[in-house]
């Protein structure tokens, strides 16, 4: 069992930057992450692209290079292809490493465990042949693999992003079907002028969609009713906009309505949460520089609110200087001098990000379902109307109702339909998100087969006994 | 709010007890500070276990094994209980020993719902086992049921009847003033002319409430679950000398106990989990059912459960306050008595009798005792 100063879980964006801090400053870290090599998702496979010419996917990836070759020269210890699966708030880590449990104690534990995106249940979601929009990204970038004459459908950067990149690479594209109502447009132009102040963020936004414009996809703006056509697989995408109804065909459709923080490790640890109304997400409760309810773990990243990839680079090196100011290697003043560019910058992009989360707020009608034949838990198989029946029978709280119906109680343990079961009990409870709560996570935080927990000693056990002898 | 009978806590106790007596026509409110079902009575490992009990629960265990058989029928809601038997495995001779004295105990009661099975048999109804082990013992009425399902089974026909929860009210302070207990709750008050104590790991709060001492204590016993496999194995398995306890659900999935504890922070109403422990848990089930070693662990938890001393329950009536009784203790394994105990309740609180002995049962046998 090895002890460091400060264990990251996650090398993205945030962890990385926040290691590279750290080992500047005298610090031992750990980082553990699941991925071969460094880069989280949104720099996935950057150091080590299999893509011909990995400019097709923008200056905003291909500079994710330079960060990952910084990480990988500093002094840290880092532990690829490596699950966590256990994280104490007393500061023990069990990751299982190359086929066997390790354990690892830290005085200060920073997580990075990233972004995921919004589940978008509409009918005919759990088909196979509809994938969201992160994993027309991963095949891209790890494998250089594409979809050719994908409808992509829903709203929000990453959307415009990887339709945008499949142009470039000339991967044909069926249709953009974007859901962005229309009222969202009116709701976010009081924002703009504020928004106006980050004016490389909101070009590059537009530039994008100037870009898919002038590429002539074809494209339907404030779409709503959607479905997946077909019924063993996916055969098209049926939807309501102009005032008609369309159905377009296609193999393949990619869903998209924006990401949330990932709640898995934080809500785990039993860290404070609060529901941010702006972002439609439970997130984690910390202060300017990321620390959480538990004073030596703190959060960086868009798993503590989604932030974006410098947001995230921000965060990370904020969350260390202050982790290092715990650890008693940086005095308070210099911490505080040293967080100021970063502070200062995040305050300068806090109008953008307003602007940015009213204009692509996601519908209710998209973000829960609406058919009670659709499917919320893939894991378990079931649907709004079962929920529903369990609702009525008395499970009014998310665990109550995962007691009952086993939603959430699968392989991915609600990672998938947390967000929606309590979207859909706020709704028949006529009560905030906060008073409904959200499901109790346990460990382990991934699958781990009986034999490798057979196999596992924990220091623990071994202090017992000694203390015996 | 006021009702005949208040019961402090909506675990399967106070949920059956509900029942039995709205049934009989009494008014009952249910004050759980969670929802019911929250703690032990929802999170628990699901044994309908009749075999190995205690001489002092054997004729109360007889009884609701009985009467789980039917239950869901009679509730009108599905319990998740399903009958497969339950083989305790012997690994050695000295196992065998043990089998035999216990079933010449329970001859000598007039018991015959245990049997020791031999090798074949026990090869037989589980072809996975260890081919090292020489035997064991069986009962056919036990299996398993689903806690929380069966939990809110009972709370539903109770409501049926008339009787009312309250989710999410916590009992501040109870007392007894003339003929009736006023309680305080969270929010709300109550009054009834008769309480009802079954708080689970809470209950030695309200018992003080209520005027009894009583040497209650709490720990976390720890389970994990699988993801589905194929099935193998159809009876509910433990082992006569060995931490081992698992059963296969109908979906697949095992769930593993064994009574290995974890931390309990009552206070802080949390549990921690004991890594070291599980995986010895992990080690003993493998060693036992070498086809385990490939089951994905999916979920581990622990909740928070009463222990008496002696980890037999307290049932009975209040010795320090008239109008009062009490039902808690059952020190992992009271799921399976539920069913019975409510109807034992609702007996004591209408007639002020049981057909059962609850001698040992009592919530002062261990007044004039140092522990």
């Amino acid at each position: 069992m090895q002890a460091f100063d400060c264990a990251i879980v996650g090398a993205g964006p945030a962890g990385m930057s926040a290691a590279i801090r750290l080992a500047r400053g005298g610090a031992t870290v750990a980082v553990l992450d699941r991925a071969t090599r460094a880069g989280g998702q949104i720099y996935r496979a950057a150091a080590d692209n299999p893509l011909p010419d990995a400019a097709a996917l923008g200056p905003d990836y291909t500079e994710g290079a330079a960060l990952i070759a910084e990480f990988e020269r500093a002094d840290i210890t880092y532990f690829t292809q490596a699950d966590a699966w256990h994280l104490g708030d007393d500061g023990r880590v069990l990751f299982s490493h190359q086929g066997d449990t390790r354990e690892l104690h830290c005085r200060e534990m920073l997580l990075c465990p990233g972004a995921m995106e919004r589940p978008m249940p509409i009918p005919g979601w759990t088909l196979p042949g509809v994938m969201t929009a992160g994993a027309a990204q991963v095949m891209l970038k790890s494998d250089a693999m594409v979809a050719g004459g994908a409808i992509f459908t829903g709203s929000g950067p990453l959307l415009y992003l990887i339709v945008a990149q499949y142009l470039r690479l000339g991967v044909p594209v069926a249709a953009l079907v974007d859901t962005t109502p229309r009222r969202n447009y009116l709701d976010a132009a009081p924002l703009l002028p504020r928004a106006l102040r980050c004016l490389p963020m909101l070009t590059k936004g537009l530039s994008l969609l100037r870009e898919i414009r002038a590429a002539g996809v074809r494209t339907y703006r404030g779409a709503h009713n959607l479905r997946v056509l077909g019924t063993e697989r996916a055969e098209g995408l049926r939807f309501n906009a102009g005032g008609r109804s369309h159905d377009i065909a296609a193999d393949t459709v990619f869903l998209h309505h924006g990401v949330q923080p990932n709640l898995n490790m934080t809500r785990a640890m039993d860290l404070a949460h609060r529901w941010n109304p702006e972002q439609l997400s439970w997130q984690v409760e910390t202060d300017a520089f990321g620390q959480s309810s538990v004073p030596h773990v703190s959060v960086a990243g868009d798993g503590a609110g989604i932030v974006g990839a410098d947001g995230a680079r921000a965060a990370g090196r904020l969350a260390a200087l202050n982790i290092l100011c715990r650890l008693g290697r940086l005095p308070r003043a210099d911490r505080d001098r040293a967080a100021a560019p970063d502070l200062a910058a995040r305050a300068a992009m806090a109008p953008f990000r307003a602007f940015i989360d009213r204009l692509y707020r996601p519908t209710d009608a998209l973000r829960l379902p609406q058919d009670p034949a659709t499917l919320v838990c893939r894991c378990e198989e079931q649907s709004l109307a079962q929920l529903r029946a369990g609702f009525d029978q008395g499970a009014s709280d998310p665990n109550a109702l995962k007691s009952l119906t086993r939603c959430g109680m699968g392989p991915c343990q609600g990672r998938q339909c947390g967000h929606i079961v309590a979207g859909l009990l706020s709704d028949w409870r006529g009560e905030p998100p906060e008073a409904v709560g959200y499901y109790r996570l346990r460990s382990p935080q991934r699958l781990l087969t009986l034999d490798e927990l057979s196999r596992f000693h924990a220091a623990s056990a071994q202090a017992r006994a000694e203390a015996a002898e | 709010m006021k009702a005949d009978v208040l019961i402090i806590g909506g675990g399967i106790q106070g949920c059956a007890t509900a029942y039995h007596l709205a049934r009989r026509g009494v008014s009952v409110i249910v004050l759980e500070k969670d929802y019911v079902a929250r703690n032990a009575s929802g999170v628990n490992a699901g044994g309908v276990r009749l075999l190995g009990r205690d001489m002092a629960e054997v004729p109360l265990s007889k009884a609701s094994m009985e009467m789980w058989q039917a239950l869901s029928e009679e509730l009108g809601h599905d319990t998740g209980f399903r009958r497969q038997g339950l083989i305790n495995i012997a690994v050695d001779e000295a196992d065998m020993d043990t089998l035999r004295a216990r079933e010449a105990k329970m001859r000598a009661e007039g018991y015959a719902h245990e049997r020791i099975i031999c090798r074949d048999e026990l090869r037989a109804r589980l072809p996975h086992v260890n081919p090292d082990c020489v035997g064991g013992v069986t009962s056919e009425l036990d299996g398993y049921a689903i806690p929380y399902k069966a939990t809110s089974a009972f709370r539903l026909a109770a409501e049926r009847h008339g009787a009312r929860v309250v989710e999410g009210e916590e009992l501040l302070s109870l007392r007894r003033v003339g003929g009736s207990w006023l309680a305080q709750g969270s929010t709300t008050r109550f009054e009834a002319d008769t309480v009802v104590n079954c708080a689970g790991a809470w209950a030695d709060r309200i018992a003080l409430m209520i005027g009894d001492n009583v040497p209650l204590s709490h720990a976390a016993p720890m389970l994990m679950i699988t993801a589905r496999m194929p099935h193998f194995a159809k009876p509910v398995v433990g082992a006569v000398s060995r931490q081992l306890s698992f059963k296969q659900f109908g979906n697949g999935t095992i769930l593993i106990g064994g009574g290995a504890k974890g931390f309990a922070d009552r206070a802080a109403g949390r549990t921690r989990l004991d890594y070291a422990k599980l995986a010895a848990a992990a080690r003993t089930t493998a060693e036992f059912f070498p086809i385990m070693r490939r089951a994905a662990i999916n979920r581990m938890w622990a909740g928070l459960e009463a222990y008496m001393p002696d980890n037999l329950p307290v049932i009975g009536p209040a010795v320090n306050a008239a109008r009062a009784f009490h039902a808690f203790g059952f020190s992992a394994h009271g799921f399976q008595m539920g069913p019975v105990v409510g109807q034992v309740m609702a007996d004591l609180v209408t007639t002020g009798h049981s057909q059962f002995p609850l001698g040992a049962f009592r919530i002062d046998r261990y007044d004039r005792k140092v522990l």
